[in-house]
């Protein structure tokens, strides 16, 4: 605001009004600062500094994003986040879609099939991955070697075999975050007028062609924001992959947040983690784009 | 009869006079077997480890069953002891409280400035929240956790609690519900002599309970569940919450029944919230996200 403008509007008291808003956003926009935006630009920083524990020592350009680039586990992270967005783009996509579809045709315990497909969404992250780490344990009294057991199969690997790992993590995400999704496509679906429906069965639709030509088209638009959402959600993998089996085998799980953790806290090499999550933050940058300008669009039909 | 109440269907492709055909009517046992199958693989693993914990460790490695010899609660009661978890639950509970009170409070103040009072150049800072949004915080845990240490903020609760004043979901669950409240309210309290902040307190706060209510739910969920910043900061203090000691597991070689047994300590207070809340936690977990 310019000086000038400012004694003009002073005596409406239109200047006291939005300083007082600032000064009541004040304290939220200090956290804000201090847990979000500064740590982002302090990673910046960092990733151009070599580091000796958590002290800063000297300039050193893009040597960290060399080192990070050069590193056989980087390349091999790097692959797996597009093996964890193929499956979860598989897996991931689809059952929430398929659940929400399938409770809405419902009318029998309806409520009670939304409050289970949302349940472990709630449960600690930490304690489900510890709880699928025994369903998955590869001996005869691994939970699904017991269950699968009973049905005449063999014992599996399960996350042992490397070709295996990543979609059985991807399993268990899907299983752990499904239930959020498929309520939002529920609730979608449930504002699709009836009319649209009475309309087809008089033109002598038949269910299937009613899902592909009245429900799916209804979906679509939040789909891509779920797609979009969950392809941002594959890069921040970090936890399953570290407690199933450390990123193994053989690197066969490593995850780009993963490699990040270790370089900072097993290494504490603070440079070089820094430089690995920017590279990161591009990426995640780069997609909010296109989300955001795919929702800006939806809002202008 | 099973198949009349699809008579008075109101929502989803079979429609009421379709039941008639005796071709739907198998679809429509169908989907609800299917639907049935979905709700035990949901529940399952929770019900699992619930089983799982009676088991003593020789039971666990040996037998290929499902259900426990024995259903000896003792057996419980000695892991509780053996690794303290009166401490971490009373420990938990502290950084439940306080994260809670800060989610609700910051989040709602940032909302009502940024949805309602609206000064000159909010719009900035709506920008730099709705893309803090996107991008997720564990992307920043090294620097974040650097600037912790150098503010000597390291080992106390004080870091966690904060963390949970500055979300951008939260804070957008709040804008959207501001925006709803009539406006002559507000211009009413403001000609009574009710400052700013007054306004937010006496009005918004009691006006909003609906959506205090979600927020507050979700925060003391996440708080509960929350573990990579309570680790970095708490870890070896006598701090340590219950998702803190569960994480530790990960580098101190623990049997398998007491990493259960402590599994199943935490995910029981998260169940009974769900249990009572269930109605409120899914109808907001829906309309956030359309919305947001």
């Amino acid at each position: 605001m310019k000086k000038g403008k400012r004694r003009t509007e002073g005596q409406s008291g239109f200047r006291k009004k939005d300083l007082m808003a600032w000064l009541v956003m004040t304290p939220s926009l200090l956290l804000f600062a201090f847990f979000v935006w500064e740590p982002l630009i302090e990673n910046i920083r960092l990733s151009f500094f070599s580091t000796k524990m958590y002290q800063v020592v000297d300039f050193i350009g893009l040597n960290n994003y060399k080192a990070v680039i050069n590193d056989v586990d980087f390349m091999a992270a790097f692959k797996n986040t597009f093996a964890y967005t193929f499956w979860s783009l598989l897996i991931g996509f689809f059952v929430p879609m398929i659940i929400g579809v399938l409770i809405s045709e419902t009318v029998h315990l309806k409520g009670f099939f939304r409050m289970a497909v949302y349940f472990p969404n709630i449960m600690p992250s930490l304690a489900t991955i510890w709880i699928w780490s025994y369903f998955f344990l590869p001996g005869p009294t691994g939970v699904l070697n017991i269950l699968f057991g009973k049905l005449g199969m063999e014992p599996f690997e399960w996350l042992n075999n490397p070709a295996w790992t990543i979609p059985l993590i991807v399993i268990t995400l899907t299983w752990k975050s499904a239930g959020a999704t498929a309520l939002i496509y529920m609730a979608n679906i449930s504002s699709i007028s009836p009319d649209l429906y009475e309309a087809a069965t008089i033109d002598g639709a038949g269910i299937i062609q009613r899902v592909r030509h009245i429900t799916a088209p209804s979906i679509i638009g939040i789909a891509k924001t779920m797609l979009i959402l969950q392809i941002i959600s594959v890069f921040q993998i970090l936890y399953e992959p570290m407690i199933f089996k450390n990123g193994g085998p053989n690197n066969a799980s490593i995850s780009l947040m993963m490699l990040m953790y270790r370089y900072g806290y097993r290494d504490y090499n603070v440079g070089k983690a820094a430089a690995l999550s920017v590279m990161v933050c591009i990426i995640l940058v780069i997609l909010s784009g296109i989300y955001m300008k795919a929702t800006a669009k939806k809002e202008e039909n | 009869m099973f198949f009349n109440k699809y008579n008075d269907k109101k929502d989803g492709v079979i429609r009421g006079y379709d039941i008639r055909s005796p071709k739907i009517k198998v679809l429509a046992v169908l989907i609800m077997l299917v639907c049935l199958f979905m709700v035990c693989v949901c529940l399952f693993p929770a019900i699992w480890v619930f089983l799982a914990s009676f088991k003593d460790i020789r039971e666990f490695t040996k037998n290929v069953t499902i259900i426990p010899d024995s259903f000896d609660w003792s057996r419980m009661g000695q892991t509780w002891k053996a690794f303290k978890f009166t401490k971490y639950y009373y420990n938990s509970f502290i950084s439940i409280i306080g994260s809670t009170i800060c989610a609700v409070f910051f989040n709602g103040l940032l909302a009502y400035g940024l949805g309602v009072l609206r000064p000159k150049g909010y719009k900035i800072a709506l920008g730099l929240v709705m893309w803090s949004l996107m991008i997720p915080g564990v992307t920043s845990i090294v620097a974040l956790f650097r600037n912790i240490n150098l503010v000597g903020l390291n080992k106390s609760f004080i870091p966690l609690w904060f963390s949970f004043g500055a979300n951008a979901f939260w804070v957008v669950l709040f804008k959207q519900f501001f925006e709803e409240i009539p406006k002559e309210l507000l211009e009413a309290a403001k000609l009574d002599g009710c400052g700013v902040f007054q306004i937010f307190t006496r009005i918004m706060l009691p006006l909003s309970k609906p959506i205090i209510m979600v927020v507050a739910i979700f925060a003391v969920t996440a708080a509960w569940s929350d573990f990579l910043l309570p680790y970095l900061v708490l870890n070896g203090t006598d701090k340590v919450t219950v998702m803190v000691k569960l994480f530790s597991f990960k580098d101190t070689p623990t049997d398998a029944v007491s990493v259960l047994r402590a599994s199943f300590f935490a995910i029981i207070p998260p169940t009974i919230i769900f249990a009572i809340f269930q109605r409120k936690i899914t109808d907001g977990a829906a309309a956030g996200a359309v919305k947001g």
